[in-house]
């Protein structure tokens, strides 16, 4: 998986290495701000009121 | 890109000249090509192990998230409410000739009040906003809607996370009988203080009830029996917030209801299995002096 990616990135070492790391922060930043925030309430952790 | 030999799989690795015999430059460990069979093989293996990795990440970046990005965010909502809080304050005290409280028409999410738990510390400062909605619990302590308001008669009951999210209640079991829980509002300061623990109610006045800062905190008797310091509910467990805790269905007239109020959170960290219930009576109140305006209860000096 990562492999093909790599293969699949343009550009000389340092232009790939570039591009995966705004790839991962990207990742990262779309997993805190949109998936994270949606998931979060479907899981039993955070639950403090008493019904 | 584009290459002919970024086209096949591993052709990066599989030197691009088989059929030549002669000995490449730099001889390299691994025999001759694998068979496509095996090579199949590797791939998925590798694939399946790929993605279990990034599962392990994506579970670790969660934590993080749980634990400090929602601690910023619940930051930037708090700070945000407090100014509003303390904007509105300052408008209508500069407008109403009238010094009283009221809280009518507070809407979903709206700071109304300030909590301090000395014991915690002198920075121990949270805005409280109306309503028990997930969105209104980012932003700071929030209150039952259907509970009294602070000084009211009643149980003044509030909601906090114990984990991430600014988690105001993160040490609310550490809070001890007596401990002051002081609320401001924009007249008033209230002193709640937490009522005996179950196992310090028998001999509460010769024990620790001698303590000074103890005034005004006693076990409570009659429909109040059942009120202690602190406890472990079910989530289920409504009775905790009702103006008698425990004993929902009792009504009483203002003047014989005590006022109280009632921290709730989370139990244990990490979980909602259940919940950790902090009751605390008011013993004193102040109303603020306009001409002194920084003027502060001497019982948020008791820290540490």
């Amino acid at each position: 998986m990562y492999g093909w990616i790599w293969r699949h990135l343009p550009g000389p070492v340092a232009v790939r290495v570039a591009l995966a790391v705004v790839l991962a922060l990207g990742v990262a930043a779309l997993l805190l701000f949109v998936v994270f925030p949606w998931l979060e309430p479907l899981l039993p952790f955070n639950n403090v009121t008493a019904e | 890109m584009g290459t002919v030999e970024h086209l096949g799989r591993g052709a990066g690795r599989i030197s691009g000249d088989l059929g030549e015999l002669a000995p490449s430059p730099r001889p390299r460990p691994r025999p001759g090509p694998t068979p496509p069979e095996k090579d199949r093989t590797r791939t998925i293996v590798r694939t399946v192990g790929e993605v279990l990795i990034t599962l392990g990440m994506v579970v670790l970046l969660f934590v993080i998230y749980e634990v400090y990005i929602t601690d910023l965010i619940s930051a930037g909502k708090q700070r945000e409410a407090t100014a509003q809080l303390d904007d509105r304050w300052h408008e209508q005290d500069t407008a109403e000739a009238q010094r009283s409280d009221h809280f009518e028409g507070l809407g979903e999410g709206d700071g109304f009040a300030k909590m301090y738990i000395p014991a915690f510390g002198a920075d121990y400062q949270f805005t409280i906003v109306e309503g028990t909605t997930a969105e209104s619990l980012e932003v700071g302590p929030g209150h039952y809607t259907d509970t009294a308001y602070p000084g009211q008669p009643g149980n003044f009951s509030v909601a906090g996370h114990r984990v991430g999210k600014g988690a105001p209640f993160n040490d609310i079991n550490l809070i001890q009988s007596c401990d002051a829980i002081v609320v401001e509002t924009q007249h008033s300061w209230f002193v709640y203080r937490m009522v005996p623990l179950e196992e310090e109610k028998a001999g509460w006045a010769e024990g620790k009830g001698k303590d000074p800062r103890c005034k005004g905190v006693e076990p409570l008797g009659g429909p109040y029996e059942a009120l202690v310091g602190q406890e472990i509910v079910l989530p289920t467990n409504g009775g905790v917030i009702a103006p008698v805790p425990h004993n929902p269905d009792v009504t009483l007239s203002s003047g014989e209801m005590a006022s109280l109020m009632t921290l709730t959170t989370c139990h244990p960290r990490f979980s909602d299995k259940e919940r950790l219930i902090v009751h605390a009576v008011l013993t004193d109140q102040w109303a603020k002096d306009p001409s002194k305006p920084d003027e502060r209860p001497v019982e948020l000096e008791e820290t540490g």
